[in-house]
């Protein structure tokens, strides 16, 4: 079955993905109709790789080419069956997890539909089949290493630390303490390894408190972990109230410790009945609770399927806005930036350190800290500081990639999974459109990186956790996102960045300043003709371009201009007239 | 404590102080319009409103000037009138047909006065159908009128000859489309009232079409509405979103774009006239009219072009200006949000073609700003004919004069007149999709502070606009110059041939090893040549002294050196709009620097 792609124009755009040839062969290579939900059918030819789902249309008006990574699909079904009658209405019929649906429709003799459903079963779901996931397979080669972005003792270093308050621990190396956490952390000076191990005694998951970021000047610091075990009972761990008052103290001028608790009160009372809850303030004095609201996993699953519903395949029009509102999805994207704001402004102030969790501390706390060290840490804002980021608080600290995904998982419909890392990057998206000068990079980036959440390409969003990387010896066996995107960093610059040192970045977190990204969840509909690439960008791009041009010209002129004066005609009364001129210019 | 003046306008309060030195002006907003109902009782007449006190310093001539700038006469011109079917009519001369009409009226070659005047009498308020916008390429024009006096059944052969004049002033096409832009049952219920709307049966080859725009009772309701959801504290999302859809304020604005989108393509596309009407004619028929000339027309987009259009579509077909906007104590029940909707349907369309408007948003708000603030004539009354009773032009000041002189503020960085978005028709999908509506913040939330300050890219782009531009600007200086000094040159060579001996130059140091050009350039590329130190501009004095000694007689060196010059200065500065340099101090240097060559 496996065949080189046969046309020329086929070949050159899968070359043109740089994949190199032998890593990826042609299962299925075969006529079908695409029920394009905008244009009515299209005959198109459709090409099945191990990587992708590639279809071309046939038909000379239509221009239009179809390239979805297999790993993008959550749910294949067949439509219709051997009685079914009418036109195209015998197929299939696939979900993605990228907000669209695709619908083919094939011929009902010769088990062509039987050949590609069970070709693209097994190969968009490969864990089902004890296959490998297409990012062991890939052989792409960069020419820089996206795997040596971040290094945390580096990183660390960055934040100055350690230092005499916070030190950093190999305890976790073999993940014995905890393991869903990167191998190195930050505690406190004077936390002993022992304190630490009966700490996570008291913490869902043996998720300790530990050090997110670490202010440079007024050091007070953003502490992440997960629930306390309080319990119906209310149980205490004197150890845990000893750990949460040293990070306190670490920090001398303040007397309270702010924790955030991301969740809704309700949610977190909910959770006493399973063993977790909260640090209630007669047991912690020396700490202040607040809520923040967020809710749960399967809230932002919902949300975000309510928006798929009224993006795709038809926006729905008669009542857009109270439509979008239904969904609540900014709503949520509001509360998680609200939360973010107020961590930052804790910090930022130097009013108190934070510690943020929610339950696990996987996911809204990842949002937590991670947006808000994007608004107090410029460093953060440029592109390679964005991977270091996401590497971070979101990779090694155990954001659970694979559950929420499901890559490689043909259970599409998984209570574990939700789009959380997506609602991040969207929060990301808000605040550069309210600060289109502040970050590096743009929407492309953003972009991207979500194709790549569940491209299965590279190795960055595989698996939940450090450890069990470390096992599949993800770093060594596949490709790295960072290394597709550092390889070719222009393409995803913005140019307006004007670096700025120290700036904290307080978005509005009001309804009037919020929009839906449009250019994300709307992107299939073929009305958003994405300006590509974006006017404004682009004009900028030229005017600098123009600019350096006439300072070069400028320059040239300049010399060709002296070596005239030093023609033995000219006048000779006058060059310290003329000369001081041509200088002043600049 | 100050003595001076309270003017009250919809949206302002304005002190003006009477110390004859300062005349400091305090405004003070009621971004609310039932507020200031209450508020303006007292003013009766024309005369107290602030326009006729607003003095700018200016004297008469320059205020005539200012009121020369925007031209209809030309731009009828410009639109390529008249012509072989379109003529300009004397038929309203003084008002006689139509008080609410402008003198001058384009109308059909073939529409004899007798068509016209029995045409008024079937119309609305008079209104007949006139000219608003013709396009040269294809002959298809936009027409307006207001409604029909047809009840249920009457007819009139001189209205129905006007429509056929009409549609055969456009050869290209066989059929007129007649859009009402009223929805249906509006129109239906107008009939009862002895109005309502064109019969297909009766008039031959139109192909009659509704578009629901909502009167202006529905339109202020809708604006209240959206601005109580403005003025919210700190609105919770469902607040906001449920707020904003409920005012209906977007599905209007989105409606009138669709009229628009939909005549434009008649216009352009199928090459079909059409005349627009809603009930009197001067409400929705401006706003579509107006949104569909945009649209096709790229003139209107550029700075003048606006100001062109508004004075057409607006100020000279007379929308009501002083009922609309409540500038005197009249009718609240009159008072609508017409041209702000105008406005807005503008900034949408800026907002889906950053690059196709010479103006920018700013422009657009000062307009707004200005039609409620009364401080410039420009639209005051109802009818062209009414401002010519007042004598407005003798007694106030034009606002786009002063929004001229100021026009650097109001340009768009983006705005390129050879982009493809510029040029030619501005083509929207005219399927529906809402979501390309959005709130218009800049407008509506304008009072609203941020924590701090907003970045915005488009200050970084203006900002890199005019640094390219200065660098044109030098870069032509400097061409200039050299070509000059060229000519300079040739004489001289000419002259020294004669002479056959180099001129000599005394009381320079005479160490020199830098004689031919090569070499004096490769001494020159080592100097940091954009370093602005005061060090670096001696040494390339000296560097100039050192060389100006260093006589060259060999002239094929000379040359060369020359064609490598006339290269540079065929590669001519490309693609940039050259505003009138506000720097002229650099080119004069570089004159006289060249006359001191010389």
């Amino acid at each position: 079955m496996a065949s080189a792609p046969t046309s020329k124009y086929n070949s050159h755009s899968l070359e043109n993905e740089s994949i190199k040839r032998g890593t990826f062969f042609i299962l299925i290579d075969k006529e079908v109709i695409y029920i394009c939900p905008f244009n009515g059918p299209i005959k198109g030819r459709v090409y099945i790789t191990n990587y992708r789902l590639y279809l071309r249309s046939l038909e000379t008006d239509s221009a239009l080419i179809l390239d979805v990574p297999l790993g993008v699909i959550s749910r294949i079904e067949k439509m219709g069956g051997a009685t079914s009658r009418g036109e195209n209405s015998y197929g299939l019929d696939i979900t993605c997890k990228d907000l669209r649906n695709l619908r083919f429709a094939l011929k009902q003799e010769g088990h062509s539909r039987r050949d590609m459903f069970e070709i693209l079963t097994r190969y968009a779901f490969p864990l089902a089949h004890s296959l490998p996931i297409f990012a062991f397979l890939n052989e792409e080669k960069f020419n820089v290493d996206g795997w040596t972005v971040y290094n945390p003792v580096e990183e660390y270093r960055r934040q100055g630390l350690p230092n005499h308050h916070w030190r950093i621990t190999f305890i976790n190396k073999c993940y014995k303490l905890c393991d869903t956490y990167p191998a190195l952390l930050v505690v406190p000076y004077r936390a002993s390894d022992e304190d630490l191990r009966r700490v996570a005694t008291f913490r869902s998951r043996n998720r300790i408190p530990v050090l997110s970021w670490i202010h440079p000047e007024n050091k007070t610091v953003i502490v992440r972990c997960s629930q306390p075990l309080v319990g119906m009972s209310g149980k205490r761990n004197k150890e845990d109230e000893r750990y949460l008052d040293v990070i306190r103290e670490t920090n001398r001028q303040v007397n309270k410790l702010t924790i955030y608790d991301a969740r809704p009160n309700v949610n977190a009372v909910a959770n006493k009945a399973t063993g977790g809850g909260y640090e209630s303030d007669d047991v912690y004095h020396n700490a202040e609770l607040f809520f923040l609201d967020i809710h749960n996993i399967h809230v932002m699953r919902e949300s975000l399927k309510k928006v798929k519903d009224i993006v795709y395949p038809n926006v729905e029009e008669s009542h857009w806005l109270s439509s979008l509102e239904s969904t609540h999805w900014l709503e949520h994207i509001k509360l998680v930036l609200t939360g973010a704001i107020q961590v930052a402004d804790r910090v930022s102030s130097g009013k108190s350190s934070v510690v943020v969790h929610c339950s696990d501390g996987w996911d809204r706390t990842a949002q937590l800290t991670s947006l808000a060290m994007l608004m107090l840490d410029s460093f953060y804002r440029s592109i390679e500081g964005f991977e270091i980021l996401v590497q971070k608080e979101w990779i090694s600290f155990g954001h659970k990639f694979a559950s929420r995904i499901g890559h490689g998982d043909k259970n599409h419909a998984d209570a574990d999974r939700s789009p959380i890392f997506l609602q991040f990057i969207d929060c990301v998206w808000q605040m550069s459109k309210q600060f289109p000068t502040a970050f590096e990079f743009n929407e492309r980036f953003l972009i991207t990186i979500l194709d790549h959440l569940y491209s299965c390409r590279f190795g960055t969003f595989l698996y939940n956790c450090e450890s069990a990387r470390e096992k599949q010896k993800v770093t060594e066996r596949t490709v790295s996102l960072w290394s597709l995107i550092n390889s070719n960093k222009d393409k995803f610059k913005n140019p307006f960045y004007t670096k700025e040192i120290n700036r904290v970045l307080y978005p509005v977190a009001s309804m009037r300043h919020l929009e839906l990204w449009v250019n994300y969840y709307i992107r299939w509909n073929p009305r958003i003709k994405q300006q590509q690439p974006n006017p404004v960008e682009q004009r900028y791009i030229e005017l600098l371009a123009l600019r350096d041009e006439y300072i070069k010209r400028l320059d040239e002129l300049q010399l060709a201009n002296s070596a005239k004066l030093s023609d033995p005609s000219a006048s000779p009364s006058s060059p310290s007239q003329m000369m001081p001129h041509v200088q002043t210019h600049f | 404590a100050a003595l001076g003046t309270l003017y009250l306008t919809a949206t302002h309060v304005i002190f003006v102080e009477t110390a004859p030195d300062t005349r400091k002006e305090t405004w003070v907003c009621l971004f609310s319009m039932s507020s200031c109902h209450i508020m303006f009782v007292s003013l009766m007449k024309y005369e107290e409103l602030y326009c006729f006190s607003f003095n700018p310093k200016l004297d008469r001539e320059e205020r005539e000037q200012g009121w020369m700038l925007v031209n209809l006469s030309e731009e009828y011109k410009r639109m390529g009138l008249p012509n072989d079917y379109w003529q300009l009519s004397d038929v309203n001369r003084e008002y006689r047909v139509c008080d609410s009409y402008p003198t001058e009226l384009y109308v059909p070659k073939s529409a004899t006065a007798h068509i016209i005047v029995g045409s008024s009498k079937f119309r609305s308020r008079r209104r007949f159908p006139a000219l608003s916008y013709y396009c040269k390429d294809n002959h298809a024009s936009i027409c307006r009128s207001s409604q029909p006096l047809s009840g249920f059944s009457a007819r009139c052969l001189e209205d129905e000859q006007m429509l056929q004049a009409i549609r055969k002033a456009n050869p290209g096409s066989d059929f007129l489309y007649v859009v009402d832009t009223r929805p249906k049952l509006n129109a239906m219920a107008n009939r009862a009232a002895g109005k309502g709307y064109e019969n297909e049966d009766n008039y031959s080859n139109i192909k009659f079409q509704f578009i629901g725009i909502e009167n202006i009772h529905v339109m202020r309701n809708s604006l209240q509405k959206m601005l109580e959801v403005c003025e919210l504290k700190s609105p919770s999302m469902s607040d906001f979103l449920w707020g904003l859809e409920n005012s209906g304020w977007l599905r209007h604005i989105k409606a009138i774009m669709d009229a628009g989108i939909f005549i434009a393509k008649a216009v352009s596309e199928e090459g079909a006239s059409v005349l627009v009407h809603c009930s009197d004619g001067w409400d929705r028929t401006a706003q579509v009219c107006s949104v569909a000339s945009l649209l096709l027309e790229p003139h209107y987009r550029t700075l003048k072009g606006f100001m062109v259009l508004i004075e057409k579509d607006w100020i000279s077909f007379g929308h009501k200006f002083t009922h609309r906007y409540g500038n005197l104590d009249g009718d609240p029940r009159e008072i609508s949000p017409v041209i702000d909707q105008f406005l807005e349907c503008v900034w949408q369309l800026m907002e889906q073609f950053p690059c196709a408007f010479e103006f920018n948003e700013r422009f657009l708000i000062h307009i707004q700003h200005h039609i409620y603030s009364c401080q410039f004539g420009n639209f005051l009354c109802n009818s062209q004919k009414e401002r010519q009773e007042l004598k407005i032009q003798e007694r106030t000041y034009s606002l786009w004069a002063h929004l001229w002189k100021n026009r650097v503020d109001y340009l768009n960085p983006l705005f390129r007149a050879d982009h493809s978005q510029t040029r030619g028709v501005l083509h929207l999908p005219t399927a529906p999709c809402n979501f390309m509506y959005k709130f218009w913040n800049g407008m509506y939330n304008r009072f609203e502070k941020g924590l701090q300050p907003r970045q915005s890219v488009t200050d970084y782009l203006v900002a890199v606009k005019e640094e390219t531009q200065q660098l044109e600007e030098e870069l032509e200086a400097l061409e200039e110059r050299l070509e000059k000094i060229q000519k300079v040159q040739l004489n001289r060579t000419k002259v020294r041939s004669k002479q056959s001996e180099p001129s000599k130059h005394s009381g320079f140091s005479t160490s020199d090893n830098t004689n031919t050009p090569q070499d004096y350039s490769g001494n020159v590329k080592s100097f940091p040549s954009r370093s602005p130190s005061q060090g670096d501009e001696d040494s390339a004095l000296i560097l100039t002294q050192d060389n100006l000694k260093s006589s060259d007689p060999d002239l094929s060196a000379n040359s060369d050196q020359e064609s490598g010059v006339e290269d540079l200065s065929c590669r001519s500065p490309s693609g940039g709009e050259c505003v009138p340099s506000e720097d002229s101090g650099k080119d004069r240097d570089s004159d006289e620097a060249v006359f001191l060559t010389a």
